[in-house]
């Protein structure tokens, strides 16, 4: 009675580990195995949501807000404490080896791929690995090699290639098995514009040609806004947004920036004593005028300083996305700070 | 059905992960052969320290007659016997030997991303071939055990000796595991635990009836390296016992060699279990 519909259901999932006091030396590390004491971080706390077959999602949340530790949760490397996930109808943490088979895992700052050999003989060893039928390996490999561009460095060995090339070959490694769901950790870390892009296109024409669901976890709001229609943001182990790219900026970016050049150096300073309306900045004849919209409607704001002043030009701006995330980062941790623990402590 | 398909799965998924290990571990090997010239002179390098080693010992005992009533050339027969089987357990479980660095690398995480045994994985994570040289000096040692005795082979002595050794590889290998399983608590430890891998390798290396009552006791009891290297050694040399253990003793090599490694699983696994539910 699996919902096909649904790849990943999780329902209330939580994870708690056990720090303890660090000790130095062998002898601290022995009392360390001994004591039972030390407190209780709650890594992952209670987290929902439900991905569709073909969905792209990003994963986003500080450092240490538990999204590493969700995806280890859903590829079955950890048991939860608490709370109940399936992927592709399987239980991850039950059905490791079973799940490994639909899987495919990226971890961004880690290769998979063998260091001293050829990149081939990575993605042959692999093959054997996941049991994958030779017909269905040269059909994935020839696909790969044409839309990763792999042949320049198909036998250079992997210590030798570029972070880029490295990156093209670890996601040629992590789909050779066709799986139906993809994690990626941080694809598209430490690498440069141009190598960014072409994984972004590639990752996009995967999910858009052969419907491979991808969740995804970055840094960089850039990767999701160019792929992810959906977005989910973790913090301190709860999920505090989950919706569109659009949704979050209705949400949570009612401000804009009114940038006023004025005809001539004002006299007086541009001062309009009106509620949600700020100059942040003042250069000569330009003004930064932050207003929330919510409040002074646009079209209002525009009358009233071009009934005050002499305007030259007018531009109004959106907030970056990552202003508008760190804006929700923010109000949680002021609503949670006093019982919760800080974040930081968590990251491995 | 069921009942019948299960252990037929069960047995072909232990060959499928066997045919693995091999693939994963020559491509390991292929690995530090591309760096040819430091492969053979880390063989070589690890050969002559553990001859000089040898050298040392024996030109320390050709000053006494005996040691606990054993000749020269039978000390060393049994330093050839306990250096092949850790040789090669060194280079089979490698992976193990070297544990610590993979747990401290993350690359723990990877190996259960894939649908193979995390054990399996481990033992072809890390083939350390240089340790050949460690086999080779053992090979050197019966040499000059047959130079210096006259070794009173029979073919049941010809038969058992390769099923000495292949116990032997067990149990250091079992240790091994052991040692990576500590990694799961703590990487901090390690040196601690390598008393027990690298120390009982050296104290193996002499006839245990030389050593106080209480170390024979943990090399027969707890980690049963005399029962799996002296023991039979008693039957290979063909040697009076001198503590009196009962003849069959020098025949339950294979069988203590199989309880203890069955235990280092066991370990291994609540240890995988362990790292699971923490993540540390």
């Amino acid at each position: 009675m699996r919902d096909s519909e649904q790849i990943i259901r999780v329902e209330g999932l939580s994870k708690s580990f056990r720090v303890a006091r660090h000790r130095g030396g062998a002898l601290g590390a022995l009392r360390g195995l001994l004591d039972r004491g030390g407190h209780e971080v709650r890594a992952v706390d209670g987290v929902s949501f439900t991905v569709r077959r073909g969905e792209m999602i990003g994963y986003i949340g500080p450092n240490g807000a538990g999204k590493s530790t969700t995806i280890k949760m859903l590829t079955g490397i950890l048991n939860p404490t608490g709370g109940i996930a399936t992927v592709d109808g399987l239980v991850p943490w039950k059905q490791r080896k079973q799940l490994a088979h639909r899987i495919g895992v990226v971890f961004g700052q880690r290769t998979q791929l063998w260091w001293d050999l050829p990149l081939l003989d990575s993605i042959e060893l692999l093959r054997h690995v996941y049991r994958v039928p030779i017909d269905r390996f040269q059909a994935n490999l020839a696909t790969f090699r044409e839309l990763l561009d792999l042949d320049p460095f198909l036998t250079t060995p992997v210590r030798q290639l570029s972070l880029g090339q490295r990156m093209r070959g670890d996601l040629a490694a992590a789909l050779l098995h066709d799986p139906t769901l993809l994690y990626l950790d941080e694809p598209t870390i430490g690498l440069d514009v141009v190598a960014k892009s072409r994984i972004l296109d590639f990752l996009a024409g995967i999910n858009r040609e052969q419907g491979v669901t991808v969740l995804l976890t970055t840094h960089d709001l850039d990767d999701i806004e160019r792929l992810c229609r959906r977005l989910i943001i973790i913090d301190q182990g709860r999920i505090v947004f989950d919706g569109s790219v659009a949704e979050i900026r209705e949400r949570f970016g009612t401000h804009r920036l009114l940038i006023v050049d004025l005809a001539a150096e004002a006299a007086a300073p541009l001062d309009l004593q009106l509620e949600g309306v700020e100059i942040v900045r003042v250069e000569g004849p330009r003004h930064w005028l932050h207003f929330d919209r919510s409040l002074v409607p646009v079209a209002d704001l525009i009358a009233l300083v071009a009934n005050r002043v002499q305007v030259r030009d007018l531009t109004i701006e959106e907030p970056a996305i990552e202003d508008i995330i760190g804006e929700i980062y923010r109000d949680n941790r002021r609503l949670n700070a006093p019982t919760s623990t800080p974040a930081s402590l968590m990251t491995r | 059905m069921a009942d019948i398909s299960r252990p037929l799965n069960r047995s072909r998924d232990l060959l499928n992960e066997a045919g693995l290990y091999r693939r994963l571990a020559a491509a390991h090997v292929r690995g530090q052969m591309q760096y040819r010239g430091s492969f053979w002179m880390q063989i070589a390098g690890n050969a002559l320290i553990y001859s000089l080693e040898f050298a040392a010992v024996l030109i320390f005992f050709l000053h006494f007659e005996t040691l606990g009533g054993w000749h020269p050339g039978e000390i060393a027969f049994l330093y050839g016997l306990s250096s092949v089987s850790f040789g090669i357990a060194h280079i089979i479980g490698g992976g193990f030997a070297s544990f610590s660095q993979l747990i401290v690398r993350g690359e723990f995480d990877r190996l259960l991303t894939r649908p193979l045994s995390s054990f399996v994985q481990v033992l072809a994570a890390d083939v350390q071939m240089r340790r050949l040289g460690t086999v080779l000096q053992g090979i050197v040692a019966f040499a000059v055990a047959a130079a210096l005795t006259d070794l009173p082979w029979t073919l049941g002595r010809a038969l058992y000796l390769p099923v000495t050794i292949a116990s032997a590889v067990a149990v250091f290998t079992a240790l091994f595991t052991l040692e990576a399983t500590v990694c799961f608590w703590t990487t901090q430890a390690t040196e601690a635990v390598n008393a027990f891998t690298y120390g009982g390798s050296h104290l193996a290396l002499y006839p245990i009836h030389i050593f106080d009552v209480w170390m024979r006791r943990l090399f027969f009891f707890i980690i049963p390296l005399g029962l799996v290297i002296y023991a039979p050694a008693l039957y290979l040399l063909d040697k009076p016992d001198p503590l009196s253990f009962p003849a069959w003793a020098r025949f339950i090599a294979p069988v203590a060699a199989a309880i203890f490694a069955a235990l280092a699983g066991t370990a291994w696994r609540s240890g995988v279990r362990h790292y699971r539910s923490t993540g540390t």
